[in-house]
C-alpha cells in the first residue's frame, strides 16, 4: 500500500466519523460504515485522481456507499438511544440537561430526509462550499442550496417545537 | 437584484455569494428586522448542529479504523506492531516492564539515566522469550516497540503533570536553538532543531532533556500551548538500530502516540490530542527533519 494514501486516510479520519455520525445516527453503525469506505478506497486508490481534493474523494465515498445501504435496507432508524443518568447536583443537572439538548438535535438532524441530511452535515458541519458538497453528491449547486434551506428551516422548527435551542442555549456553559 | 428568501439569508450565513450578492442580503437586514431576526436564529441553530456533532472529534479512532486505513487487519497476530500489544497481553507487559522507567527520568545526570536505561534495558530483554535478539523477530520488535512506546508514554506523563516545574535539562529561556545544540551534543547522531513555535499549532518550547530510549539516549522536547484541544505534547528523538518504519498510531491508557523510525533515528509525538493534530505535527516535524 501506498503509506502516503493510507497517511491521508487516517488524517481525515475523524471528519469521516462525524459525517458518518451524522448520516447513520448511531456511533457503530457509522464506524462500520467508515471502515467500509477505507476498504474501498485502498482497493479503487488507483482511481483517485492527484491534485484534486482527498477529503471530498473520501466523503463522496462514504455517502455512496451509505446510500446504497439506505437503499438496499430500508434503513429507517427509530429514535436514538438517550442516555439516562443519575443527577447528585445542579451541575451534574445542567449537564445531562446540555447532553440531553445536543441529543435533541442530533434526533432532529436524523428524522430528516437522506439528502437534506447529508447537504446539512457537509456545508454546516463540515463547512464545505455548495459546490464542494455539489460535487461529492452529484448534483447542481441549486439542488444543494434549497435542499440546505429545506433542512435548515425543518430543523429549526423541529427544535423549536421541542424546546432544544432554548435548553441549548440555557445550557451551552454547562458543555 | 436577487429574490429575497430564506434561501438567500442561509446562503449568506454560510459564506456563499459574489460580493454584490452579499450586499445586497446586508442591505436588505438593516432595513428588515424581521430578516435580522430570522438571520440570527438560524445562526442559533447552526451552531447547535456543529455543537451536536463536535465530540465526535475529540473522540480517539477505533483500532479497527486505523488498521483499516493502513489496508490491514485487526487481529490477534497482526496488532502487535500497528496497533500495539495492551497491557497484560503478550509479552513486555510484566509489572517490571510497566513500571521500570518510573526510576529513571529522576536521576539528575545523564550518567545515572544511561546507566539506568542499560540495567532497565538488559533486565526487561531477561523477561522477554528468547531474549532481545533471539529467534522470533516480528514477536521481538513487537516487544521493543512496546517498551519504547511505554516509555514515551511515561515521560509525558511526568513532564504533563509537572507542567511548568518539569525537570529540564535544557530550558526554554533564551535562544531555543542553542539549547537545542547542547542537547544534541549528547546524542549519539546530530540532530536538527524541529522549530515548531511558529506554526498554526501555536505550541511553546518548554525545554528539552536527555531520556532513555531503547536503552540509548534520546531527547525529550516538551511543548505546551493555550489550545484545549491539543495541549502538552512531547517529541522524542533518539537513535535506533531497528529497520525503518513508517508512521503508526497507538494508544497507552488515555495517550496517543505517532512514533516511526527513519535512517537510524527513532521518533515519537506524544498527547493527549486527537490523532489528527498528531498527523499534523508530525508532518510538520517530518518536514523539517526529513525525517519520514
Amino acid at each position: 500500500m501506498n503509506i502516503r494514501f493510507g497517511d491521508q486516510l487516517i488524517a481525515v479520519l475523524p471528519r469521516l466519523r462525524r459525517f458518518a455520525r451524522g448520516l447513520t445516527g448511531s456511533a457503530v453503525e457509522a464506524d462500520d460504515l467508515v471502515q467500509a469506505a477505507c476498504e474501498r478506497a485502498l482497493a479503487r486508490q488507483h482511481q483517485f485522481q492527484e491534485g484534486t481534493r482527498f477529503d471530498s474523494w473520501m466523503f463522496r465515498i462514504v455517502q455512496t456507499i451509505w446510500i446504497d445501504q439506505v437503499r438496499s435496507r430500508g434503513i429507517r432508524k427509530e429514535d436514538g438511544e438517550v442516555a439516562e443518568e443519575r443527577m447528585g447536583s445542579d451541575e451534574a443537572v445542567r449537564r445531562v440537561e446540555a447532553r440531553l439538548a445536543l441529543s435533541e438535535v442530533r434526533r432532529a438532524v436524523d428524522r430528516l430526509p437522506p439528502d437534506q441530511r447529508t447537504a446539512l452535515l457537509l456545508v454546516t458541519v463540515d463547512g464545505l462550499s455548495y459546490k464542494e458538497t455539489a460535487e461529492i453528491v452529484g448534483g447542481p449547486v441549486g439542488t444543494i442550496m434549497s435542499r440546505l434551506a429545506r433542512a435548515r428551516i425543518a430543523l429549526q422548527l423541529q427544535l423549536e417545537a421541542g424546546g432544544g435551542m432554548r435548553r441549548s442555549t440555557d445550557n451551552a456553559e454547562a458543555q | 437584484m436577487q429574490k429575497r428568501s430564506d434561501d438567500c439569508l442561509i446562503a449568506y450565513l454560510d459564506g456563499e455569494g459574489d460580493v454584490s450578492e452579499r450586499r445586497e442580503i446586508e442591505a436588505w437586514l438593516d432595513t428588515d428586522p424581521a430578516a435580522r431576526d430570522k438571520l440570527a436564529a438560524l445562526a442559533q441553530s447552526a451552531a447547535l448542529v456543529r455543537s451536536a456533532f463536535d465530540e465526535v472529534m475529540h473522540e480517539p479512532l477505533p483500532d479497527r479504523l486505523i488498521a483499516a486505513a493502513r489496508g490491514e487487519r485487526v487481529s490477534a497476530e497482526t496488532s502487535a506492531k500497528i496497533v500495539p500489544l495492551r497491557r497484560g497481553q503478550g509479552t513486555g507487559s510484566t509489572p517490571a516492564a510497566r513500571t521500570w522507567w518510573l526510576g529513571l527520568p529522576l536521576a539528575a545526570s545523564l550518567f545515572g539515566l544511561l546507566l539506568g536505561g542499560a540495567v532497565a534495558y538488559l533486565s526487561v530483554a531477561k523477561l522477554l522469550p528468547g531474549g532481545i535478539g533471539g529467534k522470533q523477530p516480528a514477536v521481538e520488535m513487537a516487544a521493543a516497540d512496546n517498551l519504547w512506546l511505554d516509555n514515551a508514554v511515561g515521560y509525558f506523563k511526568l513532564a504533563a503533570s509537572a507542567g511548568d516545574g518539569a525537570l529540564v535539562d535544557v530550558p526554554a529561556t533564551g535562544d531555543a536553538r542553542e539549547a537545542w545544540q547542547k542537547i544534541s551534543q549528547s546524542l549519539p547522531q546530530e540532530v536538527r532543531w524541529p522549530d515548531l513555535n511558529l506554526k498554526p499549532w501555536g505550541l511553546n518550547f518548554r525545554g528539552a532533556r536527555l531520556v532513555v530510549a531503547d536503552g540509548r539516549p534520546a531527547a525529550q522536547l516538551m511543548y505546551t500551548t493555550d489550545n484545549k484541544a491539543i495541549g502538552p505534547l512531547t517529541l522524542i528523538i533518539g537513535s535506533s538500530k531497528e529497520p525503518d518504519t513508517p508512521p503508526t498510531l497507538a494508544r497507552r491508557q488515555d495517550v496517543n502516540l505517532l512514533y516511526w523510525r527513519h535512517q537510524g533515528r527513532a521518533y515519537a509525538l506524544v498527547g493527549q490530542t486527537d490523532v489528527g493534530y498528531l498527523w499534523g505535527i508530525a508532518n510538520d516535524v517530518a518536514w523539517q527533519l526529513d525525517a519520514i
